[in-house]
This record gives C-alpha cells, structure tokens and sequence, in this order.
C-alpha cells in the first residue's frame, strides 16, 4: 500500500494510512526523502491520524525520516498522534524526543510558518 | 422484627464474619485469652433457671436507669426500636447462662452489636449496659448463694469473662463500622473527577486535589489528552497545589503525561510546587527534566500566556469604578 505524498507548495504532506506494514512505512520514508531532493522541499509533514498502534519499528522508522530530512536541510513535523496512541507509546517509553509534533495538519503547517519555513520563507 | 432488617443484619454479619479476623479459631484463641473454659460454661448453665426468673425484672430496672438519662433517652424514641430492643436485650441476657458459647453464640453478639452500631449508640452507652448487668446480678447471686458465697463469687467471674467476650466482640462491630466509612469515604476521594478547564484559545488549566495513585493519574492523562484534542490545545498548565506528596512515583506519571501530551503537539507547565514539595524532590532525587515547573498558578498562567503570544494588559479603572 503506497502512503500518498502530496506536495503544497515547499512543504511535503505524507499521510501514513492505518494498515501499513513495516515495508510499507520504510518504502513511504524513501519516497519522502527522494521528494525532498526532488523538489527542494523545505518543510515535511508526516501525519499518522490513521495510525492506531505505534509500535517500535513505526517510532524508529518516524525518526529516521526526521533525521534525514534534517540532514537533507529540511523540517519535519509529526502530526496526528491520537490520545490513546500518545498514552501508549510513553508508557512504552517511545517518546520521539527531539522530533517536532503539532496536533494535526493546520497545526502542523503553522508550526512550520513559525519555524520559518514556507513556500514565502524560502 | 422485621424480615428486611434481619437480611440486613445478617449481611452485616457475613461480611464481618467472613473477615478472617472472627472466626472458629479466633473464638477459641479470645477464650483461652480470657481462660474461659468448660467449668465457666457449666458454672453459668447452672444459673439459668435462676437467671429466667429475674431476667424481667433486671431488664426493666435497666431501662428505667437507661431511659432517665437526657442523650440515651433520644436513641429509644420510637416506641418501636425501645420495645425491639428490649425483647433482644431480655433474650441476650438469658443467652449469657444457656450454656453454649459456640461461633453461633459469637455472631449473634456481632449481629447485636451491630444493631446497636447502626442506632449510633455510643460505645460508652453499651459498657455502661455491661456495667448494670455485672451489677445487677452480682446483687442476685449473692442473695441466691447466700449459703456458699465462695460459689456466688466463682459464678461471678465466670460471668465476667463472658461478658468480656462479648464486649470485645461488639466493640469489633463498632470498629469494623468505622473502617468501613473510611473506606467507602476513602474511594469517594478517589472518585472525584479532575476538570480539564480551557482557560483561553489554545490553553488548558488542569488543577489536581489530593492523592494521585496509577489508577487515578491515568484517568487524568487519558482525560487530558483527549481534552487537547477537542480543544486544540497548545499549552497545558498543570496545578499541583492541592497535591499533598509528591514522590517518585507520582512525578514519573507527572513525565509520562508531559511526554504523551507533547506528542500531541502541546506543551506542559507544571504550576504549584510548593516549598516543602521542592525540598522532597531535592532530597529523592527526582528531576522532572527539562519539563517547565512553577511556583503557583498564576506563574503558570502567565508563563502559558506568554508562550502562546498573549499580552495582559490592564486598564486604569477597569470596570468595578462603575460603581
């Protein structure tokens, strides 16, 4: 199953559906990161509203997209993570440290205006 | 008496009696404590024929002395409870000379207890009943044993003892009534809920009173960060004032929380630490990280304000000159 990457503007929008497999997450992180050189993206939002388990390989998989993209000179925000899902992955100790979240997409996308990076910051 | 208060009663009963505490064994462990055995038991069977015949008179005696005292006076109001009351006070008295102290014995002395519990009869009122008895026929047996008062004075003492039994046995109900208040008063605490309160756009105040157990401290997250949802909350500011310890296990739900609800895009202020709360995290090593904590609430409240880009002003005369 292809995650959608859909682009607006300098910002990349990847909606991870609910019933991804591993390979498919790992597949949708290097399609984001081939997107990001491809277009010159400058923001990325990853928004796991469907997702209702975040296990280990789906937390490490996020980062490693965060860190890419970093790498690649760009930001990425993740958004979307339900209230059950959040309880989950803290008690299992999965905190995303250092990776930026908003609540949803409109948050997601203001949270990149305020880091400066949009289609008129470039 | 009426077919709803024995069912009543007897569940008072089962639930004390099922505590392991009064059991078969327990019975038997107070009577060798008070060293009552079998000459006590045949010395009171002996003076049960003595004891049916004055039984009714002791019984009124005692009421007369009961009923001319102001605050005993308003347990017995209704006619019906005095007269319920007596009856089992007269079959009581003459249990204490059958001659069969078994656990049957033991339970119904809880179930009379409890009765008297349920009355709220202060335990000082149902010692002095206790007394009057001791008394009474102590005046009995010296006048029925006038010939060998050495055996007046033995049926005394065995008298004694049981009636030790059974006071310790109705101060049980007494206790084990308190305890299950401060249960019952202890779960209500519990219970309380914990308002999610949004305080302007985008802000959330959550005040926490009491204690905050596993149970509790994962209503409240869960609550929370479903408040953050419908809300859209960026900041939360979390009052602790009301929490009276704060030890390493509730400041490991604290993180837990904080961790959970920045996963959901919003940041948490801790409001509240007080004095004495600081000096216990210090001491236990606790380090909540790097998680933004405050002194009081209002601190909070305006840390939160200033982080989403509120400006507080105030008017000279704001709106109370109006008089």
């Amino acid at each position: 199953m292809r995650a959608s990457i859909l682009k607006q503007g300098s910002v990349l929008i990847a909606s991870v559906q609910g019933s991804m497999t591993d390979a498919d997450l790992a597949q949708m992180r290097d399609e984001l990161v081939a997107d990001v050189r491809r277009y010159r993206a400058t923001g990325v939002i990853v928004d796991v509203t469907m997702l209702d388990v975040m296990d280990s390989f789906a937390a490490r998989t996020l980062r490693g997209i965060a860190q890419m993209i970093k790498l690649l000179g760009a930001t990425a925000i993740i958004v979307g993570i339900q209230p059950e899902v959040a309880f989950s992955m803290v008690q299992l100790g999965l905190t995303l440290e250092g990776i930026n979240t908003a609540l949803d997409l409109e948050e997601g996308l203001a949270l990149l205006k305020e880091l400066r990076i949009d289609d008129h910051g470039r | 008496m009426a077919k709803q208060d024995r069912a009543v009663e007897s569940k008072d009963v089962e639930r004390f009696t099922d505590s392991a505490e009064i059991g078969v064994q327990e019975l038997a462990q107070r009577k060798r404590f008070l060293e009552f055995g079998d000459e006590d038991v045949a010395r009171l069977a002996g003076i049960n024929d003595l004891a049916r015949r004055y039984a009714g008179a002791v019984i009124d005696d005692f009421y007369r002395h009961l009923l001319s005292f102001e605050d005993t006076r308003s347990f017995f109001k209704d006619p019906q409870v005095l007269q319920r009351v007596k009856n089992m006070q007269k079959e009581y008295f003459l249990r204490l000379t059958q001659g069969n102290y078994d656990l049957a014995y033991a339970q119904d002395r809880l179930r009379i207890g409890a009765i008297h519990e349920r009355i709220r009869l202060p335990i000082k009122s149902y010692l002095g009943m206790y007394n009057y008895y001791l008394r009474a026929v102590a005046a009995k047996l010296t006048d029925a044993f006038r010939k060998k008062p050495g055996d007046a004075w033995a049926t005394f003492l065995s008298l004694l003892k049981l009636t030790f039994l059974d006071m310790g046995l109705a101060i049980d109900t007494y206790i084990a009534s308190s305890e299950r208040t401060i249960r019952a008063q202890q779960e209500a605490i519990q219970e309380l809920p914990t308002p999610v309160l949004p305080f302007r756009e985008g802000m959330l105040i959550v005040p926490i009173i009491g204690i905050i157990d596993s149970q509790r401290a994962r209503q409240l997250t869960e609550q929370l960060l479903g408040s953050i949802r419908s809300n859209r909350a960026k900041m939360v500011v979390i009052d602790i004032t009301g929490v009276q310890s704060v030890d390493s296990r509730v400041a490991n739900h604290i993180v837990q929380t904080v961790e959970a609800a920045r996963l959901m895009g919003a940041r948490v202020i801790i409001a509240g630490i007080s004095p004495e709360v600081a000096q216990t995290m210090v001491t236990l090593g606790i380090d909540l990280g790097r998680i933004l904590t405050v002194g009081d609430l209002q601190s909070g409240i305006e840390r939160a304000e200033q982080l989403l880009g509120y400006v507080v002003t105030r008017s000279r005369s704001g709106e109370m000159a109006a008089g």
